[in-house]
């Protein structure tokens, strides 16, 4: 029963001056157990007010990025699942599901999370998942028209996640549901 | 086996309890006990089993149904094809119905009660935490807390959930020896793997099977427990599974059972979640939260049974709740081990819950049940097992620090034995609280019925061997403080609060006694003629409390004391103050007490240096007789008179003293024979040997003019009495019976006193004992 919260691309305070009232509404500390941020926030403010949502907080770094430090990709494990992290700008042509397949196969993680797009995203993929939790402000993005300001919930339960979709449509919050299950992972050979 | 009580042929079986020694039914299954106890199995002593087991299978049903419906797992599909409103049900959701708001809330809850769980019971963990009992605790309190959100969590609700567990758990022990001793009964095989095909055991089975009746044949040769022990835990009998009482898959079912039925108390008195209330409850008279009030009732009992301990904790500022709030909250768990508690509770749920109050008077509502009063009567039998260490400490932090580490090597049953005596008095009072007097006579009868002692109760009138004591009690401490005994105004003191003795305050103890004798002495020192009304009342009012030798003897020894110089004096006062008679007997307590207030005053003449009171002596010198008289009415009528009416007249004297004087002046003849006259009546009450001195006699004389001029004058005050007049008219009569006796005394001894009396000492004598007719008639007359 594991909630992580993944989010990225705010581009506060270059494109977006903050998050959506209702986002930050919704968004109150104790609930969540992670959170995964593909990059690109940019400043340290915006790291520390994640940082106060919840203390187990990983960010990749984004071409926007002010602190230079960040990783480019990350991989951590959740209950039963492997979890990969990255901004999404290396992997060339953006957005494209072979090659995020490919970025997948090499961090061999079961869920790929990354952003750049600006554009949710959930693809099951080869015994795998890839999202894309959007924009959270809704930033303005060159390859993208009509951003949305979105983000995702996934609730890690055992051998099976549920996908909580966050979208901002219109000044009203839609909630969107996905589910996967994962199959058991195969014996090691004798 | 033991013998079942005659007169009723039971059918199940009642057997003596190991520890209280009562005829119990199931008295070797506590959980099953418990639970009649506790109203959730129908509790007359005719219930079948199959009726208990009917009562616990709905129980459980009840509680499965609770928790599946409120511990929710959010990720359960939902009935049917209803698809979820995802705006709602979605994890962030602030609504606060959705399944993922209560699943958080259930979270904290959870987390509050993981954090009690993990400290349960340390020392007894082979038991207590293992991974499905705390798993069971934990869905217990959880279901229990969010069906009573008013109450919510708090700490201490799993140590009263711990001990129900266990029982549970022991009976099930019981079970399995019982099963373990008769395996035969128990088991269903009719499979046997062995070649006996046909085997006696078998052909009997088959045929009782054939009868109809599998089970009865075998169960009658079993004895009334075991038989008992076999139907709870039948899988074939009413309900089949789930009517198995003693059924280790439902104990999670009955322990949340038995801790609701705890909890709610079963609309009885006590219900423990009150207990865990912070607000005052609806029906409170005192508007304090019902643990406050518990705990100040706890105090309230302590002072009727034992009031030297309540007054020191109470002196030493050490307030009930500090400790009581944690032996009520948790029904004294954290004070005893798991095995003695279980005593404890045994005899707390025999005590039944029904209010015993007919109406709603009450000063203590939990005081109202029975099992209410054993639970503060346990309070004060423990605070009474540490009375000694308690007492012992000045300052409360030491106390507290007793009463908190509670000594662990005690007799439990000692102390439940004294709390039993305590609950009769807890109800007792309860009783007398709500001002029925009615209920009164049905609380002694049942005190009696118990043969348990009824203490003194604080409403009630003492007796006067109470104020006797007293009054001993007293005078020591008055004795040894007055050590200058020159000083008279001590002396006045001494009388003064000697005086107000017999004034009926059971409150009042012995400090407020040493502070009454240090006012009285400030306060007297003011006007000598109320000393010396105050003196002589006071030696009346000693001379009233009669009856026992050693009284007399104090008085005695009062007198010797403060007759300091005047030894030979004070020996023959005290010798004439010496009653013997008891208080009926009109003449000599009359004279006894003249004498001893003549005694007195004259001690207090002698040491008065007032210029300004001679000439209130003249006047009183001028009518001895007619004080002499009055003192003895004032005695006789002080027998009559309660002690209020006393009070009541001392004060008024003391208003108007001089008033009354110059009246009685007229009266009387005043005259220095008199003073003779005194002396021959001394001589004249036949007690050996007189004052010598003529000087104290003067004194004795003139005080006991004075005496009798208040007291005429208060009984003039007192006009509405009309007992007082008769009472009068007596003591008029009985003094001129003692005339007489001096009368003739006189003449047959006229050189017994030496130069006291000679020819004018005789005549003087004449003159006063007219004197004396003369007051006596106009007493008869008013």
């Amino acid at each position: 029963m594991v909630l992580v919260l993944a989010l990225g691309d705010l581009h506060i305070p270059h494109r977006a001056p903050d998050l959506p009232a209702k986002f930050m509404s919704m968004l109150v500390p104790g609930k969540i157990q992670h959170i995964l941020c593909t990059g690109n926030l940019c400043i340290k403010e915006i790291y520390d007010y994640l940082k106060g949502l919840c203390p187990d907080l990983h960010v990749t770094r984004g071409e926007y990025d002010e602190d230079v430090h960040y990783p480019e990709t990350k991989t951590l494990t959740i209950g039963q699942f492997k979890l990969g992290l990255c901004h999404g700008h290396q992997v060339i042509p953006w957005g494209d599901l072979d090659s995020l397949a490919m970025l997948q196969r090499q961090l061999d993680v079961d869920i790929l999370v990354t952003g750049h797009t600006h554009q949710f995203k959930a693809y099951k993929h080869e015994g795998g998942v890839v999202i894309n939790p959007g924009s959270a402000t809704g930033a303005f993005s060159s390859i993208t028209y009509d951003v949305n300001p979105s983000f995702v919930l996934m609730d890690i339960d055992g051998l099976r996640v549920v996908v909580y979709v966050y979208e901002l449509v219109d000044g009203e919050v839609k909630v969107d549901k996905i589910d996967f299950k994962k199959t058991a992972a195969p014996q090691p050979a004798p | 086996m033991p013998a079942a009580p005659t007169g009723v042929p039971l059918p199940e079986s009642f057997s003596p309890d190991r520890i209280s020694g009562r005829w119990l039914r199931f008295s070797n299954l506590r959980g099953v006990r418990w639970r009649i106890n506790l109203r959730i199995f129908p509790s007359s002593s005719s219930t079948s089993i199959d009726e208990i087991r009917r009562v616990a299978a709905n129980a459980r049903r009840s509680y499965a149904g609770l928790r599946r419906q409120l511990l929710i797992d959010p990720h359960a599909p939902k009935d049917g094809n209803r698809s979820p409103d995802l705006a709602m049900d979605n994890p962030l959701s602030q609504n606060p119905e959705s399944t993922w708001g209560r699943f958080f809330r259930n979270a904290e809850l959870e987390k509050a009660v993981d954090q009690d769980l993990s400290r349960l019971y340390p020392q007894d963990d082979h038991y207590f935490h293992t991974y499905a009992c705390q798993a069971m605790l934990r869905r217990i309190l959880l279901v229990w807390c969010i069906r009573h959100p008013e109450c919510g969590y708090r700490q201490g609700m799993h140590e009263l959930l711990a001990p129900l567990i266990y029982v549970l758990h022991v009976d099930l022990n019981y079970l399995s020896q019982v099963r373990g001793l008769h395996e035969k009964y128990f088991n269903d095989e009719f499979d046997r793997s062995d070649c006996e095909v046909v085997s006696n055991r078998t052909l009997k089975k088959v045929k009782s099977w054939d009868c109809g009746s599998k089970f009865t044949n075998f169960v009658d040769d079993l004895d009334p427990d075991t038989r008992d022990v076999l139907l709870l835990s039948d899988p074939y009998g009413a309900e089949g599974e789930l009517g198995i009482v003693l059924s280790e898959k439902f104990m999670e079912h009955d322990a949340y059972c038995m801790f609701d039925g705890l909890m709610n108390g079963a609309d009885g008195v006590v219900a423990m979640n009150q207990f865990f209330y912070t607000i005052p409850s609806i029906g409170s008279s005192t508007g304090v939260p019902p643990v406050i009030e518990a705990s100040s009732a706890i105090y309230h009992l302590l002072s009727i049974v034992d009031a030297s301990l309540h007054s020191h904790l109470v002196e030493l500022g050490v307030e009930p709740q500090y400790f009581a709030l944690r032996w009520l909250r948790v029904l004294f768990g954290r004070e005893f081990s798991l095995i003695d508690l279980l005593v404890i509770w045994d005899e707390m749920f025999f005590s039944l819950n029904d209010s015993c109050a007919a109406n709603d008077e009450y000063e203590y509502r939990i005081m109202c049940s029975p099992r209410g009063a054993f639970i503060l009567a346990m309070a004060v039998s423990m605070l009474l097992h540490v009375r000694s260490s308690l007492l012992a400490t000045e300052n409360a932090t030491s106390c507290l620090k007793r009463l908190l580490n509670y000594p662990k090597k005690v007799s439990v049953e000692k102390i439940i034995e004294k709390a039993r005596s305590c609950q009769i008095l807890a109800l007792e009072a309860n009783m007398l609280g709500s001002s029925q007097t009615g209920l009164m006579m049905n609380s002694s009868s049942a005190v009696s019925r118990t043969g348990s002692q009824s203490p003194k109760s604080p409403i009630r009138i003492m007796p006067d061997s109470y104020w006797e004591e007293k009054w001993r009690v007293l005078h020591k401490e008055k004795v040894i403080q007055d050590g200058d005994l020159n000083n008279g105004g001590k002396v006045c003191g001494l009388f003064e609060t000697l005086r107000t003795e017999p004034n009926p305050s059971p409150s009042k103890n012995i400090n407020k006694k040493k502070e009454a004798h240090s006012i009285a002495k400030h306060s007297l020192f003011d006007d000598l003629s109320q000393n010396v009304e105050s003196v002589s009342d006071d030696v009346r009012s000693i001379s009233t409390c009669q009856g026992s030798p050693s009284l007399d003897e104090n008085v005695r020894n009062c007198f010797s004391e403060f007759m300091g110089e005047e030894c030979p004096s004070a020996e023959n006062f005290s010798v004439l103050t010496i009653n013997t008679g008891p208080n009926n007997e009109g003449n000599d307590p009359e004279i006894e007490s003249e004498k001893s207030s003549l005694t007195s005053n004259s001690f207090i003449r002698e040491n008065e240096d007032d210029n300004g009171n001679i000439d209130e002596e003249c006047n009183k010198a001028y009518d001895p007789v007619s004080k002499k008289l009055e003192s003895c009415a004032n005695v006789e009528s002080g027998q009559h008179l309660d002690a209020e009416m006393k009070v009541v007249t001392e004060a008024k004297v003391r208003k108007s003293a001089s008033s009354r004087f110059q009246w009685l002046w007229r009266i009387g003849n005043g005259s220095f024979h008199e003073r003779k006259m005194e002396k021959g009546i001394i001589a004249g009450t036949q007690q050996p040997s007189i004052i010598g001195n003529e000087d104290v006699g003067h004194e004795k004389y003139v005080s006991s003019s004075s005496d009798y001029s208040w007291h005429g004058d208060s009984a003039k005050v007192e006009d509405g009495d009309k007992r007082m007049w008769g009472t009068l008219k007596k003591l008029g009569q009985s003094v001129l019976e003692n005339v007489q006796v001096i009368e003739s005394v006189l003449q047959q001894e006229p050189g017994k006193d030496g130069d006291i009396l000679g020819g004018d000492g005789q005549s003087a004598a004449m003159a006063a004992l007219k004197d004396l007719r003369k007051i006596s008639i106009i007493l008869s007359e008013m």
